[in-house]
């Protein structure tokens, strides 16, 4: 611990979350995450990736235990405070998530929505610097002609980097993306993946991927976490990851449920 | 080819739903059959069917003269007026209904009675007819468009707030995550993904109320509400069939004209 590269930025602990009466979401998670790693976390559709991730920045309240993001818990965090916790945390969504009526360039600069005081950001009143901000962000994405296009105008990779974007702008320590290319083909894939490489490499972001293809998981995953039936089951390098242990995770989803 | 396939079973005769459904059958005829015999039907006057071709020769033989002849209580100018009552109704109407909306709509309340409360708090403004809100503003702002303005403009938040409401509902609530996710308020959340989404919706349903309050808006001047409405009752008690003709023609021409226009504008919003 005493290397301050390698920095605790997640932690969570005992973590537990119970959907409605006994269903079981996450259960005993114990998990750290230090500052610049790029990790994915596998498993089957419903084995609580997606409950896993989105516990980080709380849209989802946990059950018991406890989730601290660079020191600070953001599960007793109330108001701005948690805003502020927020505001450090980018997330990546499976659908997109951009507002599709409205120009490329206001949906990146939602990504500053907890820079500026309520009015100033309803009457639209950015600094040209965060135009600015938001113009580069489209560029390291090579949107940058589709700025003042409608959201709903761009390919479903497009739109994906345009949320890159607005993760960009947002500039974030952290970034969270819940199945990121579930809805995109395998070179649009490659491509958003490419991008949340760079986020990570060039940005020293710490990025958190939640994947269910293998394939993509190996390419670019440094860290992996395997995650069953609301379990950690494996968390290791790549490198020495076994082919036998994604047999592991992908196994025994049909007796689930 | 596997030629052993099994035969289509008859369909489970289910007793219960068969004698639920001939329930609901018969309190249906028996439902209508009393309600017949509670209407006090006098018969038809003798003159009615004199007055019948009285209208009906009035309608034929319109008095042009009423369209227009510069007094102000022509018919284009009264027209006029109805327009510009359930425009301002409508208009007031869209922006009170808002916050409203939100306050009915159960996705954006995490206690259930909050939302339910909207609902019931707009039901209640929809159970007044505008015929008698009318009434009761006239008592208070005096006879005229003013009384029919406001009239309108009050009827029509419970329906307009709860189609807005139902909008918000049927939002996908993705983009809202999104702004969640990087820090925003609830303030934010509304500004920069509910209402880009919402838009085509409050358009849409704003025109759509704007249609039905044109024809409210010519019967609300039969209670001295302001336009159309007025002139009319006025030539019926006076017997003036040939001016009932053209009041008649000239709302039939209005909403047909207001129909249009709003058809044409809600198709581009899709």
């Amino acid at each position: 611990m005493a290397d301050s590269a390698v920095k605790p930025i997640i932690e969570l602990k005992n973590v537990n979350k119970i959907y409605g009466k006994d269903i079981v979401g996450l259960k005993d998670i114990n998990l750290t995450i230090n500052k610049g790693e790029f990790v994915v976390i596998v498993g089957l559709s419903g084995a609580g990736k997606s409950t896993l991730l989105r516990s980080i920045n709380r849209l989802i309240d946990i059950s018991a235990g406890d989730i601290l993001i660079a020191g600070e818990s953001i599960t007793k965090a109330k108001g701005k405070e948690l805003r502020m916790l927020r505001r450090n945390i980018g997330m990546i969504f499976q659908s997109f998530n951009l507002v599709k009526r409205s120009s490329v360039l206001r949906n990146v600069l939602t990504g500053r929505v907890a820079y500026y005081p309520t009015w100033k950001s309803t009457l639209n009143l950015f600094t040209k610097e965060d135009k600015q901000r938001a113009y580069d962000a489209l560029q390291q994405v090579d949107l940058a002609d589709k700025v003042y296009s409608r959201a709903d105008e761009l390919s479903g990779g497009q739109q994906q980097r345009v949320a890159i974007a607005r993760v960009l702008t947002q500039n974030p320590d952290i970034i969270l993306a819940d199945e990121p290319t579930a809805s995109l083909d395998p070179q649009t894939s490659r491509r958003v993946m490419q991008d949340l490489k760079m986020l990570n490499e060039k940005h020293g972001m710490t990025v958190i991927i939640n994947l269910h293809s293998v394939q993509l998981a190996k390419e670019f995953g440094k860290r992996v976490i395997g995650v069953r039936a609301g379990e950690i089951i494996y968390d290791g390098k790549m490198s020495e990851t076994p082919e036998s242990t994604f047999n592991q995770i992908y196994s025994g989803g049909e007796k689930d449920e | 080819m596997d030629t052993t396939m099994k035969k289509l079973p008859p369909k489970p005769i289910e007793w219960k739903k068969r004698i639920l459904h001939w329930a609901i059958a018969i309190i249906t005829v028996f439902l209508i059959i009393w309600s017949c015999t509670g209407i006090d039907f006098g018969g038809i006057k003798e003159t009615a069917g004199q007055i019948a071709g009285a209208i009906f020769t009035g309608i034929f033989n319109p008095d042009w003269s009423y369209i227009y002849n510069g007094t102000g209580e022509d018919l284009v100018s009264q027209l006029w007026e109805t327009v510009c009552i359930a425009f301002l109704g409508t208009f007031i109407s869209a922006i009170i209904s808002l916050p409203f909306a939100f306050w009915a709509a159960h996705t954006k309340h995490k206690k259930w009675y909050l939302s339910r409360l909207g609902k019931i708090v707009l039901a209640v403004i929809r159970s007044f007819p505008e015929i008698v809100l009318a009434l009761m503003f006239i008592k208070a702002v005096g006879p005229g468009s003013a009384a029919g303005v406001l009239a309108l403009g009050f009827h029509s938040v419970g329906m307009l707030a709860k189609l807005f409401s139902e909008a918000i509902e049927n939002l996908d609530d993705g983009p809202n995550e999104a702004v969640t996710a990087a820090g925003g308020s609830k303030m934010n959340i509304i500004m920069f993904s509910i209402l880009p989404n919402l838009m085509p919706a409050l358009i849409s349903n704003t025109l759509y109320r704007f249609d039905v309050s044109i024809r409210s808006a010519s019967i609300l001047g039969l209670v001295g509400a302001g336009g159309i409405g007025y002139p009319l009752i006025i030539a019926l008690q006076y017997r003036q069939w040939n001016r009932v003709g053209i009041i008649l023609l000239g709302i039939i021409v209005m909403v047909i004209v207001i129909d249009a226009i709003s058809g044409w504008i809600r198709k581009k919003l899709v």
